[in-house]
């Protein structure tokens, strides 16, 4: 019973230990930024039409990236790059605004940062040639990453999901005019 | 059945392992000091020749007799924009007694951009154009700013992860400065 409890025990704290290094550490125990994305549900996406998906990405713990606008000229911003296949568009990449914040060194500093969760909304638009069925988008996040003390180079972070083409809902019938007489 | 008396040592051994690595795993945390000096040099800083914006090649060698900060840096870096108008302080408050700061620019962007923005910024010491192989040299500078304090004698004597307080960097510069000598030119 006692070996039961410590064998589960050393299983869960294994898993947390792994999970603490899955953060992300260089050889010196350095803290490494990572962004991830949630695996998108397959959105259905109708021919002809313009259609949204959101992508919900995560910022790691105490990090912040740059926002789409950054507050500076130099500063790097989060930027979503799609390359989708033959006939299906990509139209509008619609970021969040950011949140401000500052270095405790230099308050007066305003920096505009995703940190947490965010959301991009992609306007996706197959046309009407395209056959109904799956179809997988590629493409990148580029971002920037720091913490409270320093900052880390530019990355990529590779990013994929599905839509489900379909074909345009037909608009609902309107009833005809009733005629007022009554049809014998 | 029976439970073998070994798997549960082991199985404490392993858990006892686990808890002391945890612990230091959670003490860490970002800005905090490694073992001083890049590895493999008896302490020595690696020298290595750089172009100056002014297209001038730098040797790190030619600077022995001075105290050096060696700051790795990049125009994308907010934290670095912060600490380089204390540089540029320091550079003239203690470049009689013989600190020379070097800027080492780990940047995708052109020259023309690293220059307008250390021109922005009024730096007064030499800004290098940085290569991968300098960064490995000091150990990978994987983020910035990150920055080497190098006595006259070329030894690593101090190494700064990330943005630190204006009074830190200081007294790291009075380390390497040593006991006030002026140096020869």
């Amino acid at each position: 019973m006692i070996l039961k409890s410590i064998t589960k025990f050393a299983a869960r704290f294994f898993c947390c230990t792994l999970s603490l290094a899955a953060c992300g550490q260089d050889s010196l125990g350095h803290r490494v930024p990572s962004i991830t994305m949630s695996p998108p549900p397959i959105a259905d996406v109708a021919r002809g039409k313009a259609n949204s998906v959101e992508l919900r990405f995560h910022v790691g713990q105490d990090f912040h990236v740059n926002s789409n606008k950054p507050a500076a000229e130099y500063l790097i911003p989060t930027t979503l790059k799609l390359d989708p296949p033959t006939d299906i568009v990509v139209g509008r990449i619609t970021y969040p605004p950011g949140q401000e914040m500052s270095f405790a060194f230099s308050p007066d500093e305003k920096l505009i940062v995703y940190s947490g969760s965010f959301a991009v909304e992609v306007e996706v638009r197959p046309l009407t040639s395209v056959l109904p069925g799956k179809y997988e988008i590629r493409g990148n996040l580029r971002y920037q990453a720091c913490d409270n003390a320093q900052c880390f180079p530019p990355k990529n972070l590779p990013i994929q999901f599905e839509v489900r083409v379909v074909n345009t809902p037909r608009p609902a019938r309107k009833n005809p005019g009733q005629s007022p007489h009554v049809h014998t | 059945m029976k439970r073998d008396p070994v798997v549960v040592i082991v199985v404490a051994m392993v858990v006892s392992l686990m808890l002391v690595f945890g612990i230091n795993l959670v003490r860490r945390g970002p800005g905090e000091k490694p073992p001083s000096g890049p590895q493999g040099n008896n302490g020595m800083a690696p020298d290595f020749t750089l172009q100056s914006l002014e297209g001038k090649p730098l040797r790190l060698s030619d600077f022995r007799g001075k105290a050096v900060v060696l700051n790795f840096w990049a125009t994308w870096c907010q934290p670095c924009k912060i600490e380089m108008p204390w540089f540029v302080e320091l550079q003239k408050q203690y470049g009689p007694e013989g600190l020379q700061f070097l800027g080492v620019a780990m940047d995708d962007a052109s020259e023309k951009d690293i220059a307008d923005f250390a021109k922005d910024m009024g730096v007064n010491y030499p800004i290098l154009i940085g290569k991968e192989a300098v960064g490995d040299a000091y150990g990978g500078v994987q983020f910035l700013p990150e920055t080497f304090y190098i006595g006259r004698d070329g030894k690593v004597i101090e190494r700064a992860f990330g943005l630190k307080g204006r009074g830190e960097i200081e007294d790291d510069i009075k380390k390497i400065l040593g006991p006030g000598k002026i140096a020869q030119n």
